[in-house]
């Protein structure tokens, strides 16, 4: 019985008939090995089968009022703010790099924008520009820093993260401004028009997951960044073997600078989107706790801290879960303290399974 | 591979790289001292010496990655400054360095084309031709007789050999004019050494290309090289013609230590009596 089943769902019957493992490939054959191959060949998978556990927990916790256009609209906003911050760490992740001042970008570029609006007429579009260069301007500032002057970014960032913090505390007494409202700007970005009794086709409805559409795009813009275009291969280049990656002419500093320009761009564009979405700007709408929310996202997602590899799809995903958690928790009863709790639990675990996981593909080279 | 078969280096073949007067320090470490190397047109040169007397940083400078503090660097009649490794490598420069430069958590054909990406136009971004490169390192790889299963596979994966493999098998794709090989047998076997050694060979029987080898086996050396630049404490102390010295004789000058060429009737003196 043993052997006919072995013959059948193994064609090649040397590689386990034996009780032996060939040396080399290893070809998945029995259904446990192929799901395991499955989510260690696209580290997305793991964090996606988490995603899909919990929206189904919550769904069912709920009395099914988990999976609602509203609460799914508040769910995805804070997926989108949080995974516009989780892929720009993604990026620099891979580049063996951290930034941790992208909390007071997201609030210190927001603030500029408003201030710039309401005391110098700049209209909100052109003012939103200014404010997303600002962001790439501090990102320079770390890149700079971290590339020329040889600070640790860890360090680096630190230190932009409270010089900034700081500032735009200090400007206006750490008082919140109203945001300007300049239609479309506001509808594009961020601002919710639904009413219950719109259409879930209407463009009122598209509005409530702006926000969400938004980080999709720059997801699927980066993902495609990331694996098809020199940019990309020379920032896995970078963080997988710097010393290689120089030695065969990649720019590695460059690389880094650039990917820390693209941190700062998106975090100004996460606060702009956040500031847009309620009508305010907060001088402390960025805690540090996002940017550790993010990397939280970034390295459930699939992203290794050590650099060289890192999924902005999976970082994404890492970010629903982080937001679902956070959401869903409060929705099934458990009192909006306890979430940070379980949040805590679940990246120990999603760490666990994904080093796990890694280990056992090392060990069985799937 | 027989040694008839080697045309002898023309007198007339023109210098293709020349280094002048070159010293380069770091901080307080000397590594080269007013060092002076020419490599012409078709030759195969082996850089011998003992681990730290500069070789590798020699190597480095001539391939764009160290800057020289002072001296002049001529390649091809004019005299050229490299800011990266990539200057080098538009020069006609390709350098296969001791730890190889393959970038681990890529496939073995990002790994043949970093650097030197095919692109194609898709929505009008300039995106990889990753289908190109991939069929192109495929037949590459068979064409110069190397057995890797899988150009998709990530080099971290391959063994030291195979590494070794791609990473002659990408300095020499790109037909180079110079071609700078540091220690290109250190993690080879027996097979792959004279594999590595054979195209070495070849390239030596067609004199296009000319070729600094450092290699610790010195009958290697007697068996692909033209010339010999003994480096000692950042100097050369010793430029010969490989008909010109025996292996034995050879052995001895770098076991010495002395830094000088040491002759028959001195190889009775013990090795390492540095006073």
């Amino acid at each position: 019985m043993g052997i006919a089943f072995k013959t059948k769902t193994n064609p090649v019957p040397t590689f386990s008939g034996t009780g032996k493992r060939s040396v080399g490939f290893h070809t998945p054959t029995t259904p446990v090995d192929k799901i395991l191959t499955l989510l260690s060949r696209y580290r997305e998978a793991s964090i996606a089968l988490v995603a899909i556990l919990l929206v189904i927990y919550f769904q069912i916790g709920s009395d099914s009022q988990f999976l609602t256009s509203q609460f799914m609209s508040v769910v995805l906003r804070d997926t989108g703010r949080l995974g516009l911050i989780a892929i720009a760490e993604v990026m620099l992740m891979i580049t063996g790099e951290i930034d941790l001042s992208v909390s007071s970008v997201y609030s210190f570029a927001p603030y500029s924008m408003v201030l710039m609006a309401n005391s110098l007429g700049v209209p909100l579009p052109l003012a939103a520009i200014i404010s997303l260069s600002m962001g790439i301007a501090v990102g320079i500032l770390n890149g700079v820093v971290t590339v020329r002057f040889r600070v640790p970014s860890l360090i680096t960032t630190v230190g932009t993260l409270f010089l900034f913090q700081g500032i735009v505390v200090w400007i206006n007494d750490s008082q919140p401004i109203v945001a300007p409202i300049q239609e479309p700007f506001n509808a594009i970005f961020g601002q919710n028009l639904f009413r219950p009794s719109d259409s879930l086709l209407s463009w009122h409805a598209v509005t409530a997951f702006t926000p969400f559409l938004w980080t999709l795009a720059a997801v699927l813009i980066i993902a495609l960044v990331l694996n098809r275009t020199t940019f990309g291969l020379h920032t896995v280049a970078t963080g997988s073997n710097i010393v290689g990656a120089r030695e065969i002419g990649v720019r590695t500093d460059r690389i880094k600078i650039y990917n820390f320009m693209l941190a700062g761009g998106l975090a100004a564009f996460a606060g702009i989107i956040n500031t847009v979405q309620f009508s305010s700007a907060d001088p402390q709408a960025g805690s540090p706790f996002l940017t550790l929310q993010a990397i939280a996202a970034a390295v459930i997602g699939g992203t290794s801290l050590l650099g060289g590899s890192g999924t902005v799809i999976g970082a994404l995903i890492g970010a629903f879960v982080v937001a679902t958690l956070n959401n869903g928790l409060v929705m099934v009863g458990a009192q909006a303290t306890v979430s940070d709790i379980y949040l805590g639990a679940a990246i120990l675990a999603a760490m666990i399974l994904n080093v796990q996981v890694n280990r056992l593909r090392a060990r069985r080279r799937i | 591979m027989s040694h008839n078969t080697i045309p002898p280096l023309s007198a007339e073949a023109p210098v293709v790289l020349e280094m002048a007067h070159v010293s380069k320090s770091f901080g307080a470490v000397t590594a080269l001292v007013d060092v002076s190397v020419k490599l012409r047109k078709g030759e195969v040169l082996a850089l011998v010496g003992d681990n730290g007397a500069g070789k590798s940083t020699l190597i480095k400078v001539l391939s764009g990655y160290h800057k020289p503090d002072s001296g002049e660097i001529t390649s091809k009649g004019k005299s050229i400054r490299f800011d990266s490794p990539r200057d080098a490598r538009s020069e006609g420069i390709e350098t296969v360095y001791q730890d190889l430069a393959l970038i681990g958590d890529l496939s073995i054909y990002h790994n043949m084309f970093i650097g030197r990406e095919y692109h194609k136009r898709m929505f009008g971004m300039k995106l990889l031709d990753n289908q190109k490169m991939r069929g192109m390192a495929e037949e590459y790889l068979a064409t110069l007789g190397i057995n890797i299963p899988n150009v998709n596979s990530t080099v971290d994966r391959l063994s030291g050999g195979q590494r070794q493999c791609v990473a002659v098998a990408r300095s020499i794709y790109s037909s180079p004019s110079v071609l700078i090989l540091d220690e290109p047998l250190a993690a080879l076997g027996v097979r792959e050494s004279a594999h590595v050694l054979g195209l070495v060979q070849k390239l030596r029987r067609e004199r296009e290309v000319s070729i600094i080898l450092i290699v610790h086996n010195y009958s290697q050396i007697f068996e692909v090289c033209d010339r010999i630049n003994f480096l000692h404490s950042g100097e050369i102390v010793l430029d010969v013609s490989t008909s010109d010295i025996t292996e034995e004789e050879l052995t001895r000058t770098v076991k010495s230590g002395l830094g000088r060429l040491m002759r028959p009737e001195e190889l009775d003196i013990p090795a390492a009596v540095e006073p």
